[in-house]
């Protein structure tokens, strides 16, 4: 992350944001593609939106690629932004359709024989989840953060955070069990 | 960690978004800078012509002012002077008949 340190050292010094920092600039967007992209689709649920959503999160970065002080700020900006912009899409979209946790549909018969059936239940689960409770879940386990690093990334107090991953986590399970038998929640 | 949470991290794992998404993205930023730069120079191209404008404007205010100051300037010397003539003619009559009084006056105490 040199490179980038290098390259934001030498676009704060220019009045645009340069080209000449475009090979740090895309090695950026290579690292942490994944990262955003997912985000924008957990909250989503469409690729063409998230893919939207996760260049524009980039095209931001660009713009204030000078005011990146460290390889680990760009990280967190980049989660909150991402986080943020996702959240506000969802919003927006939510009057288009939204999903309770108890209208979600019961899976499929190609579902239940398919291996990964667990896993694309629960995210589609997680995806029903209320707002701050699915920020949390993707926070805390689509990136591995901790907790201390999601409560900065959602302007949340640790307390609140725990709680709510536990009502997220109680609830998921419930539905889980209720869904595939207790085996797969314990 | 629990097992469903495990289950669940395996769940959320990231996904691609696609080979092509950094040359997108990429695209997408030249070409907000080229649009960012041609706006610059348009901003300062007019930016000129919008402050001789304004600079051209003002002085045009600024003169018809003045002039009219000096209209309105011209006007009252003019009415001050009308008056200054009539006081000096009503005063001169004035005078006049006082100097025919003490000359009749003279003539018959002779």
């Amino acid at each position: 992350m040199g490179v980038l340190l290098a390259a934001s050292t030498s676009i704060a010094t220019s009045t645009t944001a340069g080209q000449a920092a475009l090979p740090a600039f895309a090695a950026v967007v290579e690292t942490h593609k994944a990262m955003v992209y997912s985000i924008a689709w957990q909250f989503l649920h469409d690729r063409v939106a998230a893919d939207e959503l996760a260049q524009d999160v980039f095209l931001q970065l660009h713009k204030n690629w000078a005011r990146m002080q460290s390889p680990a700020h760009l990280l967190f900006w980049l989660r909150k932004v991402a986080t943020h912009r996702a959240i506000d899409a969802a919003r927006k979209r939510k009057a288009k359709a939204e999903t309770s946790l108890e209208e979600t549909d019961e899976p499929t018969v190609l579902e239940r024989v398919h291996d990964s059936f667990l896993a694309s239940y629960l995210k589609r689960m997680v995806s029903s989840l209320p707002e701050k409770q699915r920020s949390v879940i993707v926070l805390r386990y689509q990136e591995e953060m901790e907790l201390d690093e999601i409560a900065k990334v959602l302007g949340m107090n640790v307390r609140t955070v725990k709680t709510q991953i536990s009502r997220a986590l109680e609830l998921l399970r419930g539905k889980v069990s209720r869904r595939l038998g207790k085996e797969s929640t314990q | 960690m629990t097992p469903f949470e495990e289950e669940l991290k395996q769940a959320l794992k990231r996904e691609d978004p696609g080979a092509d998404f950094t040359a997108r993205v990429l695209a997408k930023c030249t070409q907000a800078d080229e649009r960012a730069e041609h706006s610059f120079w348009r901003v300062s191209w007019l930016m000129p012509a919008w402050r001789v404008g304004a600079v051209a404007a003002g002085l045009i205010v600024l003169a018809g002012g003045t002039a009219y100051e000096h209209h309105q300037h011209e006007v009252k010397g003019m009415a001050a002077k009308r008056q200054l003539l009539l006081a000096m003619r009503i005063a001169g009559t004035k005078l006049q008949e006082v100097q025919e009084r003490v000359k009749e006056s003279e003539q018959v105490e002779q």
